[in-house]
């Protein structure tokens, strides 16, 4: 049996009238890629948020490694090894895609000497082969404004894993991605978590990508987990077909 | 006009705006990055002059020329320590608040440094000239001026300016600055500590706004108020450049530094409203300064 990373526990929390999440339990094993699936607005990305120290849940705890990280800000629980990846992926426009990388790797580390030049820390070495795992290292020199969507959603995975992370947390890792480039990312995304040996968790609407990328996939519906399990079984759920993929 | 006048004018408006470049860059690397503007940033200029003064008095009998290195260990002793404790136990609670209020708590931060000032150094004239004394005059079309003012100011500027760049361009700590500046959240979300960069953003521009004191202080008499010109001025550099521009302060500085040394050989009385004038038009026509750009941040 696979070791849980992250537990969530009775999460609850509601903006106003609206409930994101009443009384979420779930866990994220090792080895997993966990997709979170669900109508807009159901709360998916609150989870995300509640994992990550963005929000804190009114109800209910969320543990890393048997760890309490409800009440962590998101810096440290980043440290201890949950990264992120937002939908828009959130890269320093202005410096190049290796600066970026090397940015990451050196905040990962700890250090931020005035003396060192940026591009000769020892990082270096590691931040070329996570660009060569993910296939944008072609792009290293170029600012990242200057990348199409796709490319640019790839840097910020090679941004996420430079974060050595245990587990690495995707908002629709294929939001803004042309649909006949979506397969491809994906393709090049698993492998490198699998690599890795990051495990992950994606938000995602694409039931095609579910089906090919999850190991495991649960429906959130009006801020509860109705059905967890392999994709295959889920999907098939007349309930879930009805009401989440909406056939 | 006298070409005698004309020189001197120059000179007079390059040595000032070397001063006035240092203390804004400072004012504006603060903003760029906290995005907070700092009226006690006059302060800093204050007393990096004053501790300049008096640890020059003090090092003075033992070798005149250690007043060189008195002035810097001045400038980083008031970047680091004043700077240091303003930051962390002034301006870090407040930064949540609207800018109004945190304009108003620097503003009194502003005051009551002023106060601790006329106690600490009290009011009389504070004179300490060694370090402009020590480097020979030099002779310019025939125009005698100190070497101090019209050579090593404008050095101390431009390698200020040049090695501000290469910092936050090519080091680690540099690059962080910038990534907090241009994206807080998602530095954040990478592990970096924005609060301690910060920290350390504000002590480097607490130390410039000292160091511009500090160079100052040999030139000129330490009277108090001497840092609510500087502020004001130093304000209208950084506003009329654009705020959060390294290049577009030291262009503005000069011009500004130049026009106002013109304008008192000139007509002095205009002296005061020169600067502002020039801030007003620049602003009437380009709301986001000289050199600033519609988004909003950038250092």
């Amino acid at each position: 049996m696979s070791r849980v990373l992250i537990s969530a526990r009775g999460l609850k929390i509601r903006f106003g009238g609206v409930i994101a999440a009443d009384g979420i339990d779930l866990d994220v094993l090792e080895g997993e890629n966990l997709a979170i699936i669900g109508p807009n607005g159901a709360g998916k990305t609150t989870f995300l948020n509640m994992a990550t120290g963005y929000l804190r849940p009114q109800a209910g705890t969320v543990s890393f490694l048997g760890q309490d990280i409800t009440a962590l800000p998101p810096r440290t629980i980043t440290k201890l090894g949950i990264a992120r990846a937002f939908q828009i992926p959130q890269l320093f426009l202005d410096q190049t895609v290796l600066e970026n990388m090397m940015i990451a790797a050196a905040a990962h580390a700890g250090s931020m000497s005035a003396f060192r030049h940026l591009l000769d820390l020892p990082e270096r070495k590691e931040v070329e082969d996570l660009l060569d795992l993910v296939g944008v290292r072609a792009f290293a020199n170029r600012k990242a404004f200057e990348l199409p969507e796709g490319q640019r959603k790839l840097v910020d995975i090679a941004l996420a894993l430079a974060l050595k992370p245990t587990v690495l947390l995707m908002d629709e890792p294929t939001s803004g991605v042309a649909s006949g480039e979506k397969l491809g990312l994906m393709d090049i995304l698993t492998s490198a978590l699998a690599r890795q040996k990051v495990s992950s968790v994606f938000v995602e609407h694409d039931m095609d990508m579910v089906e090919r990328y999850a190991h495991r996939v649960a429906v959130w519906s009006s801020g509860k987990i109705q059905v967890v399990g392999p994709p295959a079984e889920v999907l098939k759920n007349t309930e879930v077909r009805e009401h989440v993929i909406g056939i | 006009m006298d070409s005698t006048i004309v020189i001197l004018a120059i000179c007079d408006g390059i040595s000032y705006a070397a001063l006035v470049f240092l203390v804004s860059v400072g004012l504006s690397l603060i903003f760029g990055v906290l995005r907070i503007v700092n009226v006690a940033h006059g302060s800093l200029y204050a007393y990096g002059a004053y501790m300049a003064a008096t640890l020059s008095l003090l090092v003075a009998p033992i070798s005149p020329w250690l007043t060189f290195p008195a002035l810097l260990v001045a400038s980083v002793l008031v970047g680091a320590i004043v700077g240091g404790l303003m930051e962390r136990f002034l301006l870090r609670p407040v930064y949540h608040l609207e800018e109004v209020l945190q304009l108003l708590i620097t503003f009194a931060v502003f005051m009551i440094m002023d106060n601790l000032q006329r106690m600490i150094w009290g009011v009389q004239p504070i004179f300490a000239a060694e370090p402009v004394k020590l480097l020979p005059n030099i002779s310019i079309l025939g125009v005698n001026y100190t070497s101090y003012q019209v050579l090593l100011l404008p050095l101390v500027a431009v390698i200020t300016l040049f090695g501000l760049r290469y910092f936050l361009r090519y080091t680690l700590a540099g690059s962080i600055i910038m990534a907090v500046t241009e994206d807080r959240e998602a530095a954040t979300a990478i592990g970096i500590d924005a609060r301690r960069v910060f920290l350390i953003t504000f002590i480097i521009g607490a130390s410039l706004a000292a160091l511009g004191g500090a160079l100052a202080s040999p030139t000129t008499s330490l009277v108090p108020g001497m840092g609510t010109d500087m502020i004001v001025l130093s304000f209208a550099v950084a506003a009329t450049a654009g705020l959060g521009q390294i290049e577009g302060a030291a262009v503005t500085a000069l011009m500004i530094g130049l026009a106002r040394a013109f304008i008192i050989y000139i007509q002095p009385e205009l002296e005061v409203l020169v600067p502002y004038l020039i801030m007003m038009l620049v602003l009437l026509i380009r709301p986001m300064g000289l050199f600033g750009v519609n988004r909003v941040r950038k250092i």
